[in-house]
């Protein structure tokens, strides 16, 4: 009787101790291969440069709950870090100012990829597939192509490239992002209906639940946290491009997939997710450290994707197997 | 004498606990229409599994044409000449009738040339056949589910089949397709075809059935000839059983109207002038055959497909139901037919599901609280009798009555004042089925207003203080609870001279 | 009639433009650049056919630009390596052939979903190449420009070919049975498996063909300059999708006529240069494509919801 619950609560914890087990592994293993790894600059640079896939990641986890995908945070990116740069260099706004309005901008954005869904019933994947182009396509039409933004203050730099209370500096925008959509997911009713509606879209209507809003919810967050990142982005590396966050979405899927949720809804963690990002942010840097080249980074990204994707399937299959051996070995019917 | 087409003896199946055929005997002569005539849940669906291959019987043999065959597959009956025409067509929206029929009708090899002139010479032919005026070209997304029927008939006859299953056929057909159809079943038996013929429309058995084979329960309790049976006869078959099962007893008296419906209309959702009352206390029991539009009503209600027309009163106020979420403001509860596509998340847990509907009021501010849910569980699973391993355990773990009680938990916790049940013993086994009886009546007795929908007649008798009858999306009778099964069976058929 | 409304709007569409550019910037028809426009588009309309089979059969494949990049290099080396072009071809041809039925094992023999499997092999090509390339050019060596031909004549032979296989593919999904399963298993995968058809191995094949038909169209790219860019391909997919969703191909599979996605590539190869004579710059053109993408899915949406309700 006790397995069952074990069971359940087992199939959760392993993959996320498995998970952190190779986060681990990975950790020592570069520090073997490359002199300067494990060092507290380096770590803090590991952390600068995945706050913006994590935050990525963090805000397509809610998303792929509900059954859904977005390829269109990293053009949103994009995007955003050009207008924020426009809002304060040829509006004049202070920076705050500026950043408040990137994130509404944000937040419009996702209410497309929501309007588009929720109202027209169109697949999250074709609609997000062609925001991904209009909004990369916007951030290269305002720029012109060419136009970068540059000479920021020293003040907002420092959000990027500084540390604050020993710490960088972006780490606690990240820390505060993260426990909000983690509570978000796991404390909350909002949560808890984005898995019903990954597992039973239909049935979470029968229960009474909004849908649209919660989808509309997860779409329009994931815009804002986009925008987040966009500004954070500009801060670290001191301009704003129009092809900033340019195949970040990859990353952010594939760090999503890794964590343990699930391509088709209904199941995982956002500390999964925190862990799929560990992974691949380590992954990165270690590569860089042990004198790799950066392409080998993204092939293996590559690889790892389809890897987690396969592994989460192979219980699938293997079932299938089974009941199809059932069946031509068939006496006991299978219960309808 | 020349063997049968079909030859079925002593053929049981169960699936689990459940039994769905004990035993039954059924055979086809070349050249008949045999009508096939069942309550929901006798086993017709079961037994025409049985013969299309995609079910193995336990017991009992199957021969066809006078030779046994022993173990038949869905694509082996195909060869041999069986053909099952659904209620929902199996076609391809978006591909021309033509196309349709090729696909059913051409080998499976990729590498052939496809002859469109011969297609459309095959489909014209086959449509000339039976009479249907469908254009080849058409695309089957643009016929009307009717016209797809007849396409799948022409699927049938151009197959070839010799035994031909017709599985309630004339449910969405007009007179003049009625009238069609039974030409088209004519012209099969004048060719020497046998067409299992099920319906629930007893004008049809008379007009066209040679024979007619009554399921109860899961064994054939007749085959007659039609010529020699009436309707009282028929009806007197398909429902006279031994009253097993004891049924609590209603206690008090109803109290104060809480649901009012007036002439309740939704054209999306099939239901036509629906007036009906439910008062506190009461068990309002609404019978009627499958596709009688009484889910389509609770779909109203509950606002998933909103009325068009009429109106809805909830204790004496008059309101618009737009949404679920409407309807549950309103204290409408509504536990679902589909149990495990709508009633209960498999793969969440218990305690999950439970509190599915009810979070906005025992998560103040949208925040989760464990400890009260685990509570609310547990008091659930001890009131209700959920044998479950603990309120963790995911949905999908338990068997079909506990996963019912799990759904009826869910709604009892909105603490409604109007609680919709669709079929809510249905795939439940006895003894929870009692125990979800015994809760039913309980809740009423505490004052809830209870619309219970059942296509299980003894269920509907033992349990309803008043009957409420529909056909066709429309009220055909209200009875009182002490009604007979052959009235209210009447009533469903739409044999109002019957109805006393 | 009225079953093409969708592909004939489409035209009708490609007609006001065309029209347009007439009356507002003659300089358009001009032979020499519409020649040139028409030789630069002739690859992609092959891979456009090939996509559309994909969309058709319900999937969808965003890796094409990667595996374009990979047999355009690989048949430049290959080239450079003074292997005879018929059979530098027939190389690119086996080498999108095989990527493609990696991605269709993925996708038909585990059943994982299209969009991330091609995501990831779409950058796990394209960082490969890049890794090996380093962004060096392949020179090629003489005669392979226009297969040796004048260009002139080179141009006119890629066009033919493009249109010939258009019209090939056309032809064949419409009598070769093999066609026809790939929109029945578009519309509904378990009636075609009921039918007698196979699901997995008429997806699997749609992946393994169109993977071939980049092939195909890297070395009809290949042959049109003396170098081989590594980076040849960027955007591809989203300029086949969008071509193939213009031109009526539903994203939820089963319905699409190959001539639809021909007009809908027409029309947006003509947007680039329109664009130009009205003076409106290059670069909102990936904007203008992401828009035209989403009108299409929305008025199709629109339609949807009006047909079911």
């Amino acid at each position: 009787m006790n397995t069952e619950k074990h069971g359940f609560k087992a199939a959760l914890f392993r993959h996320e101790t498995v998970l952190l087990f190779v986060v681990v592994l990975e950790w020592f293993y570069f520090n073997s291969v490359g002199p300067r790894f494990g060092s507290v600059d380096n770590s803090f640079d590991i952390m600068r440069h995945s706050v913006e896939i994590g935050l990525l990641a963090l805000a397509m986890t809610p998303i792929i709950l509900t059954g859904g995908i977005d390829l269109s945070v990293g053009s949103l990116l994009g995007l955003c870090a050009i207008l924020f740069g426009k809002f304060w260099r040829d509006v004049g706004m202070p920076i705050p100012l500026a950043a408040a309005c990137t994130i509404g901008v944000g937040a419009l954005a996702g209410g497309l990829n929501a309007s588009l869904i929720t109202w027209l019933r169109l697949p999250p994947l074709i609609v997000t597939l062609g925001t991904f182009s209009l909004f990369r396509g916007l951030a290269e039409a305002i720029t012109r192509g060419v136009d970068t933004f540059t000479n920021f203050p020293a003040s907002f730099l420092f959000l990027g490239q500084e540390r604050w209370l020993g710490i960088p500096a972006q780490a606690p925008a990240f820390i505060v992002v993260a426990i909000g959509i983690w509570l978000l997911v796991h404390r909350t009713t909002f949560g808890r209906s984005f898995r019903a509606i990954g597992f039973a879209p239909e049935g979470t209507r029968y229960a009474g639940i909004p849908v649209e809003r919660r989808l509309a919810l997860v779409y329009v967050l994931a815009g804002m946290i986009a925008a987040i990142a966009a500004v954070i982005y500009t801060a670290r590396l001191g301009q704003a491009k129009a092809d900033a966050g340019m195949g970040y979405e990859l990353f952010a899927i594939t760090a999503v997939v890794l964590g343990g949720t699930s391509i088709f809804g209904g199941v995982g963690t956002v500390q999964g997710t925190l862990l799929g990002v560990a992974a691949i942010a380590i992954l990165n840097n270690g590569l860089v450290h042990a004198r790799q080249p950066r392409e080998v980074a993204g092939m293996l990204t590559g690889v790892l994707l389809i890897l987690a994707l396969a592994s989460s399937i192979l219980p699938k299959i293997l079932a299938t197997w089974r009941a199809r051996r059932q069946t031509s070995l068939n006496k006991t019917p299978v219960t309808t | 004498m020349t063997a049968p087409l079909l030859q079925l003896r002593a053929v049981t199946k169960s699936f689990g606990a459940l039994r769905a055929l004990k035993g039954v005997s059924f055979d086809l002569q070349a050249g008949e229409v045999h009508a096939l005539l069942g309550e929901n849940g006798a086993g017709k669906s079961t037994l025409i599994k049985v013969i299309t291959g995609a079910h193995q019987p336990d017991g009992g043999t199957l021969e066809i044409n006078g030779e046994r065959v022993a173990h038949l597959t869905p694509a082996s009956a195909h060869k041999l000449g069986i053909a099952c025409i659904y209620q929902q067509p199996a076609l391809f929206p978006d591909l021309t009738v033509a196309e349709n029929i090729g696909l059913r009708l051409e080998p499976a090899s990729a590498v052939r040339k496809v002859n469109w002139a011969v297609r459309q010479t095959r489909a014209t032919e086959l449509l000339k056949r039976i009479g249907a005026e469908i254009s080849p070209d058409a695309e089957v997304r643009s016929l009307s589910m009717p016209e797809q029927q007849l396409v799948e008939i022409g699927c049938a006859i151009g197959a070839g089949a010799r035994i031909v299953i017709m599985d309630e056929p004339t449910a969405s057909l007009t007179q003049k397709e009625v009238q069609l159809l039974f030409e088209v079943v004519k012209d099969l038996r004048a060719s020497g075809v046998g067409v299992i013929y099920i319906s629930h429309r007893l004008e049809e058995i008379f007009a066209l059935a040679d024979r007619v084979t009554v399921l109860r329960d899961g064994e054939s309790v007749g085959t007659n000839q039609v010529s020699a049976m009436n309707e009282t006869s028929l009806i007197k078959l398909m429902v006279g059983r031994e009253v097993s099962h004891i049924y609590p007893p209603a206690e008090g008296e109803p109290g104060e109207v809480v649901l009012e419906v007036n002439k309740l209309s939704c054209v999306a959702g099939d239901v036509k002038d629906v007036s009906l009352a439910v008062r506190g206390g009461e068990i309002l029991g609404l019978a009627g055959l499958v596709g009688a539009g009484r889910t389509e009503l609770a779909r109203v209600l509950f606002g998933i497909t909103p009325a068009d027309s009429g109106e809805i009163i909830l204790n004496g106020q008059r309101v618009t139901i737009r949404s679920p979420q409407e309807a549950v403001a309103h204290g409408i509860a509504y536990v679902p037919e589909d149990r495990r596509r709508h009633g209960v998340i498999l793969e969440m847990p218990i305690a999950h599901n439970m509190t599915m509907a009810i979070h906005r009021r025992i998560f103040s501010g949208a925040w989760l609280r464990f400890g009260a849910e685990k509570q609310l569980a547990l008091d659930f699973i001890r009131d209700l009798g959920v044998k479950a391993c603990g309120p963790d355990a995911p949905g999908g773990s338990l068997s079909g009555g506990n996963q019912q009680k799990v759904s009826l938990a869910r709604w009892l916790a909105t603490k409604p004042k109007l609680l919709i049940l669709d079929e809510p013993t249905q795939g439940v086994d006895v003894g929870a089925k009692s125990e979800i009886h015994k809760i039913i009546r309980q809740l009423a007795k505490e004052g809830l207003a209870v619309l219970m929908i059942s296509s299980d007649l003894p269920e509907v008798l033992g349990m309803s203080d008043r009957i409420v009858v529909m056909r066709g999306g429309t009220i055909t009778a209200t009875l009182p609870g002490k009604s007979d099964a052959p009235t209210v069976m009447a009533a469903a058929l739409g044999q109002t001279e019957a109805v006393k | 009639m009225k079953r093409h409304f969708r592909e004939l709007s489409v035209a009708a569409a490609l007609l006001l433009v065309l029209l347009a550019l007439a009356v507002l910037a003659p300089a358009f028809y001009q032979p020499q650049p519409l020649l040139s426009l028409l030789t630069r588009e002739a690859p992609t309309l092959v891979v456009a056919c090939g996509m559309a089979l994909v969309i058709i059969c319900r999937q969808i494949d965003i890796s094409v630009g990667s595996q374009f990049a990979v047999c355009s290099v690989a048949a430049g080396l290959l080239a450079a390596n003074g292997w005879p072009l018929p059979l530098v071809s027939l190389a690119s041809v086996v080498f999108g052939l095989i990527m493609g039925a990696f991605n269709g094992w993925l996708v038909a023999g585990l059943r994982l979903p299209s969009i991330v499997v091609t995501l990831a092999t779409m950058v796990t090509w394209r960082e490969a190449l890049r890794w090996l390339r380093q962004g060096q050019f392949v020179n090629l060596p003489d005669g392979t420009q226009w297969l040796g031909l004048s260009q002139l004549a080179g141009q006119c032979m890629l066009i033919v070919t493009a249109v010939v296989l258009l019209v090939a593919l056309a032809l064949a999904t419409k009598h070769l049975a093999a066609g026809r399963f790939v929109y029945a298993v578009g519309t509904d995968a378990e009636a075609a498996r009921l039918a007698g058809i196979r699901p997995q191995l008429t997806t699997f094949s749609v992946f393994a063909f169109m993977g071939a038909l980049v092939g195909l169209a890297a070395m009809m790219n290949v042959v049109q300059s003396p170098q081989v860019d590594p980076k040849s391909g960027s955007g591809l997919e989203l300029k086949v999708i969008a071509a193939a969703v213009v031109g009526g191909v539903a994203v939820s599979g089963g319905r699409g006529k190959l001539w639809g996605v021909f007009v809908g590539l027409l029309l947006l190869a003509c947007i680039s240069p329109a664009l130009t004579h009205l003076r409106i710059e290059a670069y909102w053109e990936k904007a203008i494509q992401g828009a035209i993408i989403l009108l299409a899915v929305v008025a199709d949406g629109v339609r949807n919801r009006k047909e079911t309700v």
